[in-house]
């Protein structure tokens, strides 16, 4: 076993996934500076802008997740760091062949679509169509493949799924401790839940995204559209959840090194997962709230499912954390800042995922700007502050420093407070029921999206320093060790 | 032989059987969604076959990132071969309909064994959802009603503006069309067409009769005018 595959698999997951959310940071804010009125972009371009956008924030996020994961749990088990390739290739591939289909192809009914709209647009020709479904599908197949390198590995070592999710753990939990059994790390519930649903998601992915393809050669085949918005979500939906919890195994790792104290794993952490496990995949229901030809069933358990998916996770999790910071004496560095202010995101964001799925508010909310308002705080004051966290709790180790005061101050202005204001701008813009995937707003569309572009700006400026700041502690670690 | 093994060849040789039954049994009308049920049962049993033959192996030959690699890649075939279109060029003729079977038992045993054969467990992982994939299909996948996209139906080409006279089309299915289709499109050398109505809209319809894909013969202009063309579809979209 190769000890530096994990560290090479890692960093290269998280330094693509990285570069391609930076990419998509500037699409982002040509998007709202757009709808600012401050740049003219017409409509064909808009959209195709916010699909590309979209999607590759999607697998921005989730590449660099699932690299900290694969890392995390190389460490408890033994991987094959040649499938870790592999399936980066797909991912590779698959971005290319997105991008193929927005740039040139000009493909614009976004990653979440509704059947039939990919194959009745007007701006882009059939084969952009055809270029997106094969992208897309490349990175289920390349997530796929992770999974079940990742499920295969917790398999083997925690010896099957009772092991794997901590069951004996929870219900004989004496006799378990007396026999000398231990349970998964906290880290590890994380992977087995990503890898566990992921698969899932993966099939369904894959079933939807395999009958749209047939339909784009053989057009005869018809498709239910209430069925296909169905896996639409159920897939894209869970995704988009997966994301933050594959990057909570920041907190489990990186906050203890930070505090100098230890996260274990206690039964409410693996009940709180087991929730996490049944309902992320059932949530997605609240995305359908008003099709009423959706059995009505189905909308109650949507509302319930969104509420167990989330909060007992969050909220064992987010105590963990804080009660391993409380009076711990910790160093308020980059790295423990991000990881800190990661949970604040992902509490604030899974309140407005909250009040969306909450039935009588879906139906003021669900079709404005409240929606992105929510995923963006989700991903971007969350996901990514957990993934930087990680970044930089592990560079600040190795190069034995920490950044100085005026560049934390810096960041922070910028992440935090542009970040803030940005998903602040989005909120506002949501309640005051401004209709989300519009290229052209309606008032007061166009003043919130100014603000959102200043604050976006902002971001990008602390992302820029917080970049730089990474790429300077790398060095500072370099000639350490050269010296 | 180990149990696992001879559970394994029982399995294995009663779903061959039963997929072989379209040889057997011409005229199969079902449903679409019947249809994708069947498959279900057949992976269901390629896939245990393939879990307990690679069970029966010593677990020290386990591992290997081709196996995963192909085990991956079956389910996604799987989904192409039950291209559940009414020309699913495999199921115009009994030996074709035979052999997508058996690809679709074998592309389920090859997901059932690659993935046990990676690690204990991921066979059944991808087992269920090769399986859980054809019954999910059921749902929607080739069932759904017709929707105007600008191919399916794209605007005839004919200059027909009369109402589909559907007792003139009636009798012109059966001078060209029932030879293949059978009698009051029950099915035949052709797929059946019944229920054609939740597949294809009149314009659908129509576009297809004037541009068929082979092996379908194209009647129009030479032998069907447009009239003759709307009267046909309006006909087909009669039939239950």
């Amino acid at each position: 076993m190769n000890p530096r595959a994990g560290t090479r698999v890692m960093w290269t997951y998280i330094g693509t996934g990285v570069a391609i959310f930076a990419l998509m940071l500037l699409a982002g804010i040509l998007l709202r500076a757009s709808q600012a009125g401050w740049i003219p972009v017409d409509p064909g371009t808009f959209y195709s802008i916010l699909s590309l956008h979209g999607v590759g924030m999607i697998v921005a996020m989730a590449i660099s997740g699932l690299g900290t994961l694969w890392y995390l749990v190389r460490r408890e088990t033994d991987l094959d760091e040649r499938i870790a390739f592999i399936a980066y290739g797909f991912f590779i591939a698959g971005v290319i062949s997105v991008i193929v289909s927005v740039v040139p192809g000009r493909y614009g009914s976004l990653w979440t679509m509704l059947y039939p709209l990919p194959f009745v647009g007007t701006y882009w020709p059939s084969w952009a169509t055809g270029a997106w479904l094969v992208g897309n599908a490349l990175v289920m197949l390349g997530f796929m493949l992770w999974c079940a390198q990742i499920l295969g590995a917790l398999l083997a070592k925690y010896g099957g799924i009772r092991g794997m999710l901590a069951i004996d753990y929870v219900f004989r939990n004496r006799a378990f401790t007396e026999s000398g059994g231990k349970p998964p790390p906290p880290a590890m519930f994380a992977a087995a839940i990503t890898a566990f649903d992921g698969f899932v998601t993966g099939m369904v992915g894959l079933t939807i995204g395999t009958a749209l393809l047939v339909h784009w050669i053989d057009r005869s085949v018809a498709i239910d559209p209430l069925w296909a918005k169905n896996l639409t979500y159920l897939f894209g939906h869970s995704i988009a959840n997966l994301t933050m919890y594959m990057a909570v195994a920041g907190i489990y790792v990186g906050l203890p090194l930070c505090t100098k104290r230890v996260y274990h794993t206690s039964p409410q952490l693996a009940v709180a997962w087991w929730a996490t496990l049944v309902f992320v995949l059932i949530a997605y229901f609240h995305h359908l709230y008003m099709d009423f030809a959706q059995m009505q069933w189905m909308q109650f358990v949507g509302e319930i499912a969104s509420y167990l998916a989330a909060i007992p996770v969050v909220v064992v999790t987010v105590y963990g954390g804080v009660m391993l910071v409380h009076r711990s004496g910790m160093r308020w560095s980059l790295g423990s800042m991000f990881l800190y202010g990661g949970m604040i995101g992902w509490v604030v964001g899974g309140i407005g995922a909250v009040l969306d799925a909450t039935i009588p508010a879906n139906v003021d909310l669900h079709n404005t700007l409240w929606v992105p308002a929510h995923f963006h705080t989700y991903l971007l004051e969350g996901v990514l502050l957990f993934t930087l966290g990680w970044v930089f709790v592990n560079l600040e180790q190795r190069a034995g420093a920490v950044s100085a005061l005026f560049t934390r101050w810096l960041v922070g202005l910028g992440m935090f407070g542009g970040g803030g204001l940005f998903v602040l701008s989005f909120y506002s813009a949501g309640a005051a029921g401004v209709p989300r995937r519009y290229a052209i707003e309606p008032a007061p569309g166009p003043f919130w999206a100014s603000i959102a572009t200043a604050g976006a700006i902002a971001f990008a400026i602390g992302f820029t320093i917080c970049v730089i700041e990474g790429v300077r502690l790398v060095r500072l670690r370099k000639s350490k060790a050269a010296a | 032989m180990k149990k696992q093994t001879l559970a394994a060849t029982i399995i294995l040789l009663a779903t061959v059987a039963f997929a072989l039954i379209p040889l057997f049994r011409r005229n199969v009308d079902f449903p679409i969604p019947v249809h994708h049920a069947l498959h279900a049962a057949m992976m269901a049993g390629g896939a245990l076959a393939g879990i307990f033959f690679a069970g029966s192996l010593m677990r020290e030959r386990r591992g290997g990132a081709a196996w995963l690699i192909v085990a991956m890649f079956a389910p996604v075939f799987a989904m192409l071969l039950m291209w559940p279109s009414e020309y699913s060029y495999f199921e115009l003729h009994p030996y074709g309909h035979a052999a997508e079977h058996l690809g679709l038992t074998f592309l389920a045993f090859v997901a059932g064994y690659g993935g046990q054969r990676y690690a204990n467990g991921i066979g059944w992982a991808f087992g269920i959802g090769i399986v859980a994939m054809a019954l999910l299909a059921i749902g929607g996948y080739g069932v759904g009603p017709a929707i105007t996209t600008p191919v399916a139906a794209a605007p005839s080409q004919s200059n027909a503006t009369a109402a589909p006279n559907v007792t003139h089309g009636s009798a012109l299915f059966t001078q060209n069309c029932a030879v293949c289709h059978g009698v009051g499109g029950a099915g035949g050398e052709g797929p059946p067409l019944k229920n054609e109505r939740s597949r294809k809209t009149l314009a659908a319809a129509e576009a297809w009769i004037e541009n068929p894909a082979p092996p379908m013969p194209k009647l129009y202009p030479a032998t069907l005018s447009a009239q003759d063309v709307a009267d046909v579809a309006g006909y087909v979209e009669t039939l239950r």
